[in-house]
């Protein structure tokens, strides 16, 4: 039983660490160095009348990382598949709750849910796979401002 | 309850028996817990099947340790004593297959370069990154397993039971398939994105290893085999010993021994002699053994050879 001390003394050591998770593309590190973050929004969500919820949330995300986003619209498709690529940090719009894509990008928890029928809307975040630092810092924003929704 | 055997094995059975419920109990607190925390991560979806098979050991073992004591039937003359190899036969089975397909999914995640998502979840008001949860599961799911495993194991010599010492052997390798997967989610929270699906890889080669050399054992029993280590897929020492006492005793005979479940059965090409036989006086290891020859069946020379 000479195993579990190490581990916990590592788990100490690494719950003092700022900079932990890490990702493993540097998603945040770089926004916060670059001072700006690429967000694709799903048509109809605009620029100009972006809703309340996804305006906060990037107020918020802003603030948080010291960066400004910047803004771009499109169909859902080729936004999400760039977000895979790596070419956009953030997805922000209306998906199912199952959408196919949960696999291939990573959803934040809903800034607020519209039932359509049967179906479940998510008015939500996506962010690329694996980048762990970033999807917590937007996971914990998107979560206060669902809250403040409500 | 029927006594098979001496004491000291009826209690090893009896606290095997035991044992075998509290690593089912235990296991049914681990996989809903691992269910909540696993998230996309490979290494933990891999440790969490191999939990979820680390139930089939301990039923095998539980429903073949009920059947043996069963009386024989005219449909079933020579008893239940094989019940335990066909379930073990299923069991390893089931084993390897998950360590191939655990193994082509690790595989197929590194070539595929897919990056696992450790998210956050909201606790009492905290946003806890889920890879500590993980880690504290993973715990959770090794220690006890470490301890079932030492217990089991020297039950498993005395009892001469195969299920009993593959379910120790396979909770004795879980403490570093824990380990693995903790390296996994420690890689994983420092951008090591391969460090997960690499540890996955390790896992599933474990569980993979463990299947086949189960199956060997297994299916040697089914075809009549000589009895093997419980070990490896390797002819005890005591068969041997057993084997030279029998042709010295019977010196132009020919002597073949298979195991049912946990007992030895010899038989020997020769005309049955006069006196009865004292199946103990016969036992060449310690005597407190013996009782693992449990028959010995006399064929007509001529008959013998038949059959290959």
């Amino acid at each position: 039983m000479k195993w579990p001390l190490p581990v916990c003394v590592l788990a100490l050591l690494l719950s003092g660490c700022d900079n932990y998770p890490r990702d493993p593309e540097g998603t945040l590190q770089r926004v916060k160095s670059e001072r700006l973050f690429r967000v694709g929004l799903v048509a109809p969500l605009g620029a100009q009348a972006m809703e309340a919820e996804p305006r906060e949330l990037l107020r918020r995300l802003a603030e948080r990382s010291g960066a400004s986003p910047r803004l771009e619209q499109g169909p859902a498709e080729p936004l999400l598949d760039r977000l895979e690529k790596g070419e956009l940090d953030l997805v922000l719009g209306r998906f199912e709750k199952k959408s196919p894509w949960s696999t291939l990008v990573t959803f934040a928890p809903p800034l607020r849910v519209e039932k359509s029928g049967k179906t479940a809307i998510h008015l939500t975040a996506a962010m690329r796979n694996g980048e762990n630092a970033w999807i917590s810092l937007v996971e914990r924003e998107a979560r206060d401002v669902a809250e403040q929704g409500q | 309850m029927t006594e098979l055997y001496p004491p000291y094995v009826e209690a090893g059975i009896a606290k095997a028996k035991r044992l075998e419920y509290w690593t089912i109990a235990w296991i049914v607190t681990v996989v809903p817990l691992m269910a909540v925390v696993m998230g996309s991560s490979q290494a933990m979806k891999t440790v969490w099947m191999e939990d979820m098979l680390g139930f089939i050991p301990p039923i095998v073992f539980l429903v073949s340790a009920r059947l043996e004591r069963k009386r024989r039937t005219e449909a079933f003359p020579f008893g239940f004593d094989r019940a335990n190899g066909v379930s073990f036969v299923i069991a390893a089975f089931a084993l390897a297959a998950m360590g191939v397909y655990l193994l082509f999914e690790a595989v197929m995640t590194l070539a595929m370069t897919e990056h696992p998502t450790v998210g956050t979840r909201r606790i009492f008001g905290r946003d806890i990154w889920m890879g500590w949860p993980m880690i504290a599961v993973l715990l959770w799911s090794t220690i006890p397993s470490m301890i079932l495993g030492r217990l089991k194991l020297p039950i498993a010599r005395d009892i001469n039971d195969k299920v009993l010492h593959t379910d120790a052997d396979m909770q004795k390798a879980d403490w570093m398939t824990g380990l693995a997967a903790i390296g996994g989610v420690i890689g994983i929270g420092f951008g090591l994105w391969w460090a997960d699906a690499a540890a996955a890889g390790l896992i599933s080669f474990g569980i993979l290893h463990d299947g086949i050399s189960g199956l060997r054992s297994a299916t040697a029993e089914l075809i009549d085999g000589a009895p093997r280590k419980l070990e490896k897929d390797q002819i005890a020492d005591e068969a041997k010993l057993l084997r030279d006492e029998l042709e010295k005793i019977f010196p132009d005979a020919e002597v073949r021994l298979r195991e049912t479940g946990r007992v030895i059965c010899a038989e020997v090409g020769a005309y049955p002699p006069k006196l009865p036989l004292d199946l103990n006086a016969l036992w060449p290891g310690p005597p407190e053994r013996a009782w693992r020859l449990a028959r010995v069946g006399f064929v007509p020379p001529a008959e013998h050879g038949r059959g290959g």
